[in-house]
């Protein structure tokens, strides 16, 4: 009988630990794929039929993977000797996955980089410089100089845009009506906007639901020749308060004065879009990126328009924002082929029309043609409304940003939209700590 | 190999998962972190030594800090003794022959079985929300909408109540308390005429005493290390104005968003000590009012008093075993990835 337990108990144990083993199950993977890794390594392009093993990686939501998958799969059929093996995940968790392989040595071939977080990763030496691959691997003859532009960090190309995005405010022209403005005008001022704010008001309408405090803020400092932070991150990109005061104390007036909803009900309504007052007709618009348009507009499903940035100096302010981009990692083994990939996506008509400028509008202007008459009406009016800002932005670098400065102005706008703080406290308040946090990596 | 460990080889094996889980999982990360706790770590570059600095920025420097450490005592002050005493009442009404009381146990007890995850915090949020039952009730009775999410104490009640309604685990715990208390004690009162609350002071309290303080160790443990519903429900911001910035979520904050592994980590210790002196303090004051029958402790809460230091132990266990979870990959398409594009 106790010998029969025992017997028993291996195989259980084994199990068991097999069980708890679970986490470490990439080892044999990664071990294999840096083995046939090594192999065209060392053989370089020579004999570009070794079987190659990428790992790629990005964050989204289920349209994303779907199609996404469906590229790849494309990929692979036409190059029998690359097999890819996605890892993809929601935002939050893909940075939580990135950041501890980064520590570990262990990315993936190619990675999805957004702009908040590619200076980091490329100036901690995890990210390749593409510049050696450009227009030898990766095409980017149709590509828009400011545009590749927005990968570049110090002379160096640490990402390939997918996909570019502009600032812009997205309304219901009935509704603007309703308030009694017939348009936006053609080249608006923060005052016109004000303005229009309080005949929505009167109206009975929301102007809007509030700018979202880092990137509205920032837009607004580069309109001044300014920016949020100074090139090396290390400190504020301004000195005078009295714009941190001026701007968010519109934003926060026009919350007292009842033009935009309260605080108290935007928190309520953070991240979904059906509950957005666009959507129940009882707002006029949304600010925000390009590319959430067409997910607004079949949510509202009236018909909508794009109106600019408002001014003055809307072209020293706007710029071409990559909606993010593939990067190839240092520590990967397969660079050449990991830029193939890249190649083929930026510039393979038959894969972008999978891709139908689902990660902002893409970059090539031969994709964008091609891609015009497979659109929906508003993506066209997407693809048309970047195309016309196209020529008025004006250069960008990815920010040394830090997710903490942005969490801390988040914080602050939430105070002073809740009438907490003072727009003149706060901007004292942002400088002393975003100053520490800064100094302090 | 020796005649006893050949005995006992049987017993090893069957231990070792545990043993093995318990060094690699438990104590290994455990010494980590409190070497971390005293670098400064951001996972790019190698720790850096900086000595007692992150505990000393955590009192002086980090008025965000005390505040969680506010919400939170707020958050085990009000909501333990809530739930206790919901769970009790509960537990007595169920401790009465009825038909079909079998399946109303079960009833009860299926809040805690699905308690701590993501769909309930997510369905809380959906009870609260603007146009969510509960303003509608309120709507009912001619009381405007308030706004659970929007009010920082408002979204800290609306936690609390969430963590009231998953009392069934305690309830189970004492109903077999009840179930222990001999019926001719209420018999022998009901004789001399005891009214019903005298009878639940004089016999019910006292008799149960044990169980309760059980429960409380249990429950405040539990309720420091509270994260999941303060997560979901504040999309992982702790908003509104940090109402709902729970002392776990705040520690997760630092690690997975602002990447500062080495304060995150003395935040950990520091909440470590702080779940041991409230153990501690529990125990010292239980003597004063915890009543055991036979005049003595029993023999089950002589262990339990003994292994104090291992349930610590074990709790803080679980705070870092809540933070690797998050290294592994979710597929799970959250809203807010979806709408950030």
């Amino acid at each position: 009988m106790k010998k029969r337990f025992a017997l028993l108990a291996v195989p259980m144990l084994l199990s068991m630990l097999a069980g708890c083993g679970g986490s470490n199950n990439n080892t044999p993977d990664s071990a294999a794929t840096s083995a046939a890794g090594s192999q065209p390594a060392t053989a370089t392009a020579a004999s570009s039929s070794d079987p190659v093993t990428l790992r790629i990686a990005w964050w989204g939501g289920d349209t994303r993977h779907s199609y996404t998958q469906q590229v790849i799969d494309m990929y692979e059929a036409q190059n029998p000797n690359v097999k890819i093996e996605p890892e993809y995940a929601s935002f939050d968790d893909y940075w939580k996955k990135l950041a501890p392989q980064a520590a570990a040595n262990r990315l993936p071939d190619i990675v999805q980089m957004d702009v908040s977080y590619i200076n980091q990763y490329g100036s901690n030496g995890q990210l390749e410089d593409m510049t050696p691959y450009l227009n030898k691997t990766v095409q980017v003859g149709d590509v828009n100089e400011n545009v590749l532009g927005t990968g570049k960090i110090d002379g160096k190309q640490y990402g390939i845009p997918l996909g570019v995005n502009v600032l812009g405010f997205h309304y219901d022209p009935a509704l603007l009506k309703k308030a009694g403005v017939d348009s936006v005008p053609e080249n608006w001022t923060w005052d016109q906007y004000k303005e229009i704010a309080m005949k929505a008001k009167a109206a009975g309408l929301y102007m809007d639901s509030s700018m979202a405090a880092d990137i509205f803020f920032n837009y607004y400092l580069r309109t001044k020749g300014l920016s949020l932070y100074n090139t090396d991150g290390s400190a504020l990109g301004y000195d005078d308060d009295a714009l941190f005061s001026d701007f968010f104390g519109m934003l926060s007036d026009l919350i007292a004065k009842g033009a935009v909803p309260s605080q108290d009900k935007l928190s309520q309504n953070k991240g979904v879009i059906e509950e957005a007052d666009v959507v129940k007709g009882t707002g006029i618009g949304i600010w925000q990126w390009s590319n959430q348009y067409v997910a607004l507009q079949i949510a509202v499903n009236r018909p909508m328009e794009l109106a600019q940035m408002p001014g003055p100096d809307m072209e020293k302010g706007l710029y071409m924002q990559p909606s993010m981009y593939w990067s190839v990692t240092a520590n990967s083994k397969n660079k050449e082929e990991a830029a193939k990939f890249i190649d083929f996506w930026t510039n393979n008509v038959e894969a972008n029309k999978l891709i139908k400028g689902e990660r902002g509008v893409p970059i090539s202007s031969k994709i964008k043609e091609s891609l015009a008459t497979e659109l929906t009406e508003p993506g066209q009016q997407v693809f048309k409304f970047v195309a016309d800002m196209e020529p008025k932005t004006s250069p960008m670098s990815p920010p040394v940003g830090s997710p903490e400065v942005v969490a801390l102005l988040t914080d602050l706008a939430e105070q002073m939209n809740f009438g907490q703080i003072t727009p003149d406290a706060a901007a004292v308040q942002f400088r002393k700590e975003a100053s520490e946090i800064l100094a302090n990596r | 190999m020796g005649q006893r460990l050949r005995k006992n080889l049987t017993g090893y094996a069957f231990i070792s998962p545990f043993i093995i889980g318990f060094l690699c999982f438990t104590l290994v990360p455990m010494a980590i972190s409190l070497y971390l706790s005293f670098t400064k770590y951001n996972l790019f570059a190698p720790p850096r030594w900086i000595g007692f600095d992150n505990y000393i920025k955590m009192f002086t420097g980090d008025p965000k800090y005390v505040h969680s450490l506010k919400v939170t005592l707020l958050y085990v002050f009000i909501g333990v003794p809530l739930r206790l005493g919901f769970a009790l009442f509960v537990a007595m009404i169920l401790n009465t022959r009825s038909r079909m009381v079998g399946a109303y146990r079960t009833m009860y007890y299926l809040p805690s079985i699905i308690g701590g995850s993501v769909a309930v915090s997510i369905m809380w949020r959906n009870i609260f929300s603007d146009t969510g039952i509960i303003n509608g009730m309120l709507g009912f009775f001619g009381l405007g909408p308030v706004s659970w999410f929007g009010n920082p104490n408002a979204a800290l009640f609306m936690l609390i109540t969430l963590s009231v309604w998953q009392f069934g685990s305690s309830m189970l715990i004492f109903l077999a308390g009840l179930k222990n208390i001999s019926g001719e004690m209420y018999e022998a009162a009901s004789v001399d005429g005891a009214s019903f609350l005298r009878k639940f002071f004089k016999i019910t309290l006292p008799l149960l005493s044990s169980v309760i303080l059980f429960n409380m160790v249990m429950q405040t443990i539990s309720a420091f290390m509270t994260f999941v519903p303060a997560y979901i429900i504040s999309k992982g911001e702790g908003g509104p104005m940090d109402g709902t910035m729970l002392y776990s979520l705040y520690l997760f904050r630092q690690a997975f968003m602002f990447n500062n592994m080495g304060y995150a980590s003395a935040m950990a210790w520091v909440m470590l000590l702080l779940v041991g002196i409230m153990t501690g303090i529990l125990f010292k004051t239980s003597k004063s009012w915890v009543f055991y029958e036979s005049g003595e402790e029993s023999e089950p809460w002589r262990t339990i008093k003994s292994n104090g230091l291992s349930i610590i132990f074990s709790s803080a266990g679980l705070l870092l075993s809540c933070c690797t979870r998050y290294f592994g990959w979710s597929s799970a398409p959250s809203r807010r990835a979806a709408s950030y594009l």
